[in-house]
């Protein structure tokens, strides 16, 4: 307290400390005063140079009665990394559902609204559910590998592409593609960082894997079928530091060939390897999208510069 | 840990303390009384026995007592097994200490078991009175609560109401309703007795009054041997018999219950011991009532069952080989990390070791000195009503002749191998010009296979004065013969005759071929096998048999491609040609091993034998086992076999499986993966599990009245599988169908999320993760369905008069109209194990009582090796699913 007469004086030139308090005070009044900020339109518009790979309109969710997703559009650039961020329960994880179908599997979940992929629409009921979600690929929040070998989880996916042939019939039939097999497991293991720890023992059951090496075997998993758009969700949330910067490293290379969408709770993990962000806040509405930069920098939404400087989630 | 407390005098005086040791003591002596209540029960020694019959079993029990806990000391003594637990320490003390006096008693004083039985009764409810009151008096350490609860008082006053009914008739009579008044009184105040006073009190005085009195009643002969009681509303009785074991049981069950309170000083903890010696008995109970049915069966049946077994020496030795394996391993396993004595670990890890290898010596010498060995014993069976000594005996005889036996478990030491190295064949990938070429020649060759037989058919049953099934079985034969030996010995002329740089190389390149020349040569073999009957033909030349023939060339040529990678791969250097030399030295070893089972295949299938250095490999003669492999001789004049029986109800059990698994997992993968979940699934489920709890002669009745008109007009074997498969269905789609939901939906959405289908995901996921509750399923209806006898007097037709097992396999037949392939075994009644033992027994066709038993001995083992079968299954699916 008595610090803040000495500040008081020299207002031009704040202390650090000085500049807290006061961010502090303002941001009391702000959300309580606005909390139903109203979103302006402008704030989620987005310019882009190139395509966009994902454009996505009025996307509406309802888990039965429960709104989760309100009239979200936006449009995801080519080769880049979006990065979702948000409170807990603000619909982040259906959102990524929506743009691979997989809120389909969910008996409760009604969706209203249109995802393009490159200008096809994927909510066309003709839609090849197979070949979307081979060319769209997702990373699921907790670890689910297949309790099978290390080998299999990976090969699992191109083996039932009949991209991969074993087994003896293949092998009468002289297309063993064992080779290939185990060049595509050592690469993807490679991408994803795990290949030092497990190479000695492929053959093991996956589920006798850590957590956070499950997690980077589900992404191993996700690589080998090779898909265009990633979808992250949480990938890191289990890791540690090294493993994390190493998957972070892995979607900054990534993001030259592929279009990655992750889930982060991690903001310095945000402004570090994405090139934008959206914003979502509590209610499934998208607040705000922009270059990543500018969202953390200097955001439109008193809401969204709240919630990054971690006064209000 | 140390061996300071591991010492015998510290078992002694552990704690000093008479009350707990005096408690242990009561404890160990209900669990005593416990089991006498159940051996009387049984009848194994009946309660009326005195006198040398006394002692004896008194005399038994004692050393049973004695040696179980003096080899748990001793392995506790030598840290195998250390027991550390106080409590249990007492009671294997006071149970050694309660059977001497109890061995004494009965051997000085004059008294019957009955009598023996209520003095332990009054001694249990004199120790709990004093160790109740003393808690009272606070002369001991404990920690009482208020009251020993309203639970245990119901449960006491429910025993008083009953006690009281019986006191209060047998005084006054059931005529009058007197009765009720003594019940009434009784109840309420053994409750009250139980809930008002402090817990020691209440938790100890009821149960002495209770356990008191019964002991008085035995012990005053109110209820003694001879005691009968009938009343008239019921047609049967009462006996002393049956009633003192039943006193016995709960009696000891209440005073183990109050004993063990007392011991851990009420409470809580007081609770918790209690409760724990309670259910601990009652699961004994059930153990040792389950347990009694087997060994009873047993007891009846196996005497007879192994009537005139006869084992060859060499045979035996081969069956004990499995054994001694797997002593082996157990004895080098590792012990772990514990600090376990390590003198003692040998001692107890080389026992099963010593037991397996003194019987192969023993074996071993019967080879040697060319005498048997027989194990004789007298039974008797009742012949035209007449006792007659049989002569049943074990034997064990020398042979020259090696049986099937010998080949098999050879084979099977190298399939092991097989599988071992199946999983790194995959690993070559080499590519080979020549496996192309045969590829591309397989279609040609399966096409003209084809032509020709539509040649045969258009032109007639018979072209060559052969049958049909007879000529195309022989050009399959032959052909496949000839294709088997040519795919094996190609790839070895090819390693001979290449110009490649180095022997490693060539075989290296010839490794795919060699691959495909071992697993088509094995098929081809496997199918001219089983054809081989179906043509009725044994292709020869000259004296030779071909196939033996073949089949030998083969796994010499297996051999010396062996032999060859072997020395290759000494002159070579590099890894990749090192690890893919391996592989293929292993793949030859699995020739062998494939081409050795084969051979003793052909030798079972066939019935013939031959002979090599003049060593005769022949299927009859090394051992004879008459239950299991002869025909069963009516009106018991001879004792015969059942072996059409033993084969009727596993060709039932195989049948009905196959009918059912695939229906019920497809059905459970129906409903669980693809309907939508709601009023449909709800009925199907419904409807199942009421099919589940039909009455098993409705499916009798359904299949005698719908299946047999339409499937041949007669009890056949079909319709048997048929209608146990029905009865098999619901239980395998119930489980399974839990077992699929009960798969985690991570799976399924992961699965999906890789652009997998549905189906691909329930075949290569949601299925294997599924597989051990399907197999559960699967182990429990077959255990129901093998043992089913009211259907399968319906629709199976009893034989007993068959003369041989039916011939499924060779039953098949190709005919040129459709269906193309019939089976006149499935067609024809059949004898089962269920039916027979029915026919033998209950209806009291023909036979001595005997043969009934011994054959619900064998029944009871082949259900047992079904459900062996089925749990070896499921640990296997387990260990992938987990940890491999
Ligand atoms: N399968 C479902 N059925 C019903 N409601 C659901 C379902 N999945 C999500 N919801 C609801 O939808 C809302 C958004 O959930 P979502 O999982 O998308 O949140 P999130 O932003 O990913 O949160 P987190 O950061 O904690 O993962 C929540 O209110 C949640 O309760
Ligand atoms: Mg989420």
């Amino acid at each position: 307290m008595s610090n803040s007469i000495n500040t008081e004086a020299s207002t031009d030139t704040q202390t650090n400390s000085g500049q807290t308090i006061e961010t502090d005070s303002l941001s009391t009044e702000t959300t309580a005063g606005e909390s139903d900020e109203r979103i302006r339109e402008a704030w989620r518009q987005y310019d882009f140079d190139g395509n966009a790979k994902l454009s996505v309109e009025d996307l509406n969710v309802w888990y039965g009665d429960d709104h989760a997703l309100k009239d979200v559009s936006m449009e995801i650039p080519k080769k880049s990394v979006t990065a979702l961020i948000g409170p807990s329960g603000c619909g982040k994880s259906t959102y990524l559902r929506c743009l691979n179908r997989m809120n389909d599997r969910i008996k409760a979940a009604r969706i209203d609204g249109s995802v393009e992929l490159e200008g096809t629409e994927i909510y066309d009921p003709n839609a090849n559910l197979v070949e979307l979600r081979k060319r769209i690929g997702m990373v699921f929040q907790s670890p689910n590998p297949f309790p099978k070998s290390i080998r299999e989880n990976i090969s699992y996916g191109p083996r039932k592409h009949g991209d991969i042939n074993k087994g003896l019939l293949a092998r009468l039939f002289g297309r063993d593609d064992t080779a290939k097999e185990g060049e595509l497991v050592e690469h993807s293991l490679k991408q994803a960082a795990l290949w030092d720890e497990v190479s000695d023992r492929l053959d093991d059951n996956a589920l006798g894997l850590s957590g956070g090496q499950q997690q980077r075997l589900c992404i191993a998993r996700c690589l080998a079928v090779d898909p265009e758009v990633i979808l992250m969700d949480e990938p890191a949330s289990a890791l540690d530091p090294i493993a994390t910067s190493k998957i972070e490293d892995l979607v900054e290379e990534l993001s030259k060939e592929y279009t990655v969408v992750i889930v982060t709770h991690n903001m310095q993990q945000a402004a570090r390897i994405s090139d934008q962000t959206a914003v979502f806040l509590t209610g499934g509405e998208l607040v705000e999208y922009d270059d990543t930069d500018k969202i953390f920098e200097s955001p439109e939404s008193q809401r969204v510069e709240d919630y990054i400087t971690g006064k209000f989630g | 840990m140390s061996n300071a407390y591991a010492t015998t005098d510290q078992l002694v005086s552990a704690e000093s303390n008479i009350y707990d040791r005096g408690l242990d003591t009561a404890i160990a002596l209900s669990v005593v009384g416990f089991m006498l209540g159940f051996v009387t029960l049984v009848n194994l020694v009946p309660p009326g026995a005195s006198g040398s019959t006394l002692t004896t079993a008194f005399g038994t029990l004692l050393a049973v007592v004695v040696g179980a806990v003096g080899i748990t000391s001793l392995a506790s003594y030598a840290n195998v097994v250390p027991v550390t637990s106080q409590r249990v320490r007492g009671v294997g003390l006071g149970l050694v200490v309660s059977t001497l006096a109890l061995t004494a008693f009965a051997t000085a004083l004059p008294v019957t078991m009955a009598t023996l039985l209520g003095i332990m009764l009054l001694a249990e409810a004199l120790a709990i009175t004093a160790a109740g009151v003393s808690s009272r008096l606070e002369l001991v350490d404990a920690e009482p609560n208020m009251s020993a609860g309203l639970l245990s008082g119901g449960a006491l006053g429910v025993i008083g109401l009953v006690m009281g009914a019986a006191v209060g008739g047998a005084l006054t009579g059931f005529g009058s309703r007197l009765w009720l008044g003594g019940a009434a009184v009784a109840g309420v105040g053994l409750f009250l007795l139980t809930i008002l006073p402090r817990e020691d009190l209440g938790s100890t005085l009821p149960t002495a009054i209770v356990v008191g009195a019964l002991g008085l009643t035995i012990v005053t002969g109110t209820i003694g041997v001879g005691w009968q009681w009938n009343p008239q509303t019921l047609s049967g009785g009462f006996t002393g018999g049956a009633v003192i074991p039943v006193f016995l049981l709960s009696g000891m069950l209440l005073s183990a219950w109050s004993a063990a309170k007392c011991r851990a000083g009420f409470g809580a903890r007081g609770r918790e011991y209690g409760a724990f010696l309670v259910i601990n008995l009652n699961a004994f109970l059930m153990v040792a009532v389950m347990a009694t049915i087997v060994v009873f069966v047993t007891v009846k049946g196996a005497g007879y069952a192994v009537h005139g077994l006869t084992v060859g020496a060499l045979t035996a030795l081969v069956l004990l080989t499995p054994a001694l394996l797997v002593a082996v391993k157990f004895a080098r396993t590792p012990a772990g990390t514990n600090d376990w004595n390590s003198g003692a670990r040998q001692l107890f890890r080389v026992l099963p070791l010593a037991a397996v290898g003194a019987l192969a010596a023993m074996f071993a010498s019967v080879l040697v000195t060319g005498s048997p060995l027989r194990y004789v014993y007298d039974y008797t069976v009742q012949v035209n009503r007449q006792g007659k000594t049989l002569d049943t005996a074990v034997a064990v005889t020398p042979d020259t002749t090696i049986g099937t036996l010998l080949l098999t478990a050879l084979a099977m030491v190298l399939a092991v191998a097989f599988f071992r190295s199946f999983g790194s064949l995959r690993k070559v990938g080499v590519q080979s010009e020549r496996a192309r070429l045969i590829r591309r020649a397989v279609p040609t060759v399966v096409l003209v296979f084809v032509m020709l037989s539509t040649l045969f058919l258009v032109l007639g049953p018979a072209p060559f004065g052969l049958p049909l099934g007879g000529t195309l079985g022989f050009a399959a034969v032959v052909g496949g013969a000839v294709a088997a030996s040519g795919l094996v010995v190609y790839p070895l002329a090819g390693v001979l005759t290449s110009d490649e740089p180095t022997l490693a190389d060539s075989a290296q390149r010839e490794a795919p071929l060699f691959t495909l020349g071992v697993f088509g040569g094995l098929g081809l073999l496997l199918a001219t096998l089983l054809l081989q009957p179906v043509a009725g033909i044994n292709p020869q030349v000259g004296p030779v048999n071909l196939v033996p023939v073949i089949a030998l060339g083969a796994a010499v040529a297996s051999l010396a491609l062996v032999a060859l990678t072997t020395v290759a791969k000494r002159s070579s250097e590099e890894t990749i040609t090192r690890r893919v030399l391996a592989e293929e030295r292993r793949l030859g070893l699995v020739g062998a091993a494939g081409f050795t089972a084969l051979l003793g295949l052909h030798v079972a299938v066939t019935s013939t034998s031959f002979t090599v250095l003049g060593v005769s490999v022949a299927n009859k003669g090394s051992i004879s086992w008459p239950m299991v492999m002869e025909a069963y001789i009516p009106l018991g004049a001879e004792p015969g076999g059942i072996m059409p029986a033993i084969i009727g109800t596993v060709w039932l059990v195989i049948g009905a499986t196959l009918f059912a698994v695939p229906l019920g997992v497809g059905a459970a993968v129906f409903l669980t993966e693809y309907a939508e979940q709601g009023r449909f699934t709800a009925v199907v489920e419904t409807a199942t599990n009421a099919l589940w709890s039909t009455p098993s002669i409705v499916f009798g009745l359904f299949g005698a009245a719908f299946l047999i008109p339409r499937l041949g007009g007669d009890e056949s074997l079909l319709t048997g599988m048929l209608v146990l498969g029905f009865m098999l269905l619901p239980l395998v789609l119930i489980t399974s169908r839990e077992s699929i939901k009960a798969v985690p939906d991570e799976y399924r959405d992961a699965s999906a999320a890789l652009g997998v289908t549905q189906w691909e995901t329930i075949k290569s996921v949601v299925l294997p993760a599924a597989m051990p509750g399907v197999i559960t399923g699967v182990i429990l209806g077959v255990g129901r369905i093998a043992g089913e006898t009211a259907p399968l007097i319906l629709v199976l037709g009893s034989t007993l008069n068959a003369k041989a097992g039916v011939n499924v396999i060779d039953g098949f037949q190709f005919v040129s109209e459709p269906p193309f392939i019939v089976n006149d075994a499935l067609m024809t009644a059949s004898a089962s194990l269920p039916t027979q033992v029915w026919a033998v027994i209950a209806a009291g066709v023909s036979g001595s009582p005997q043969m009934g038993w011994a054959t619900a001995f064998i029944l009871l083992m082949v259900v047992l090796t079904f459900y062996a079968v089925g749990i070896m299954a499921r640990t296997y699916f387990r260990r992938k699913l987990n940890y491999e």
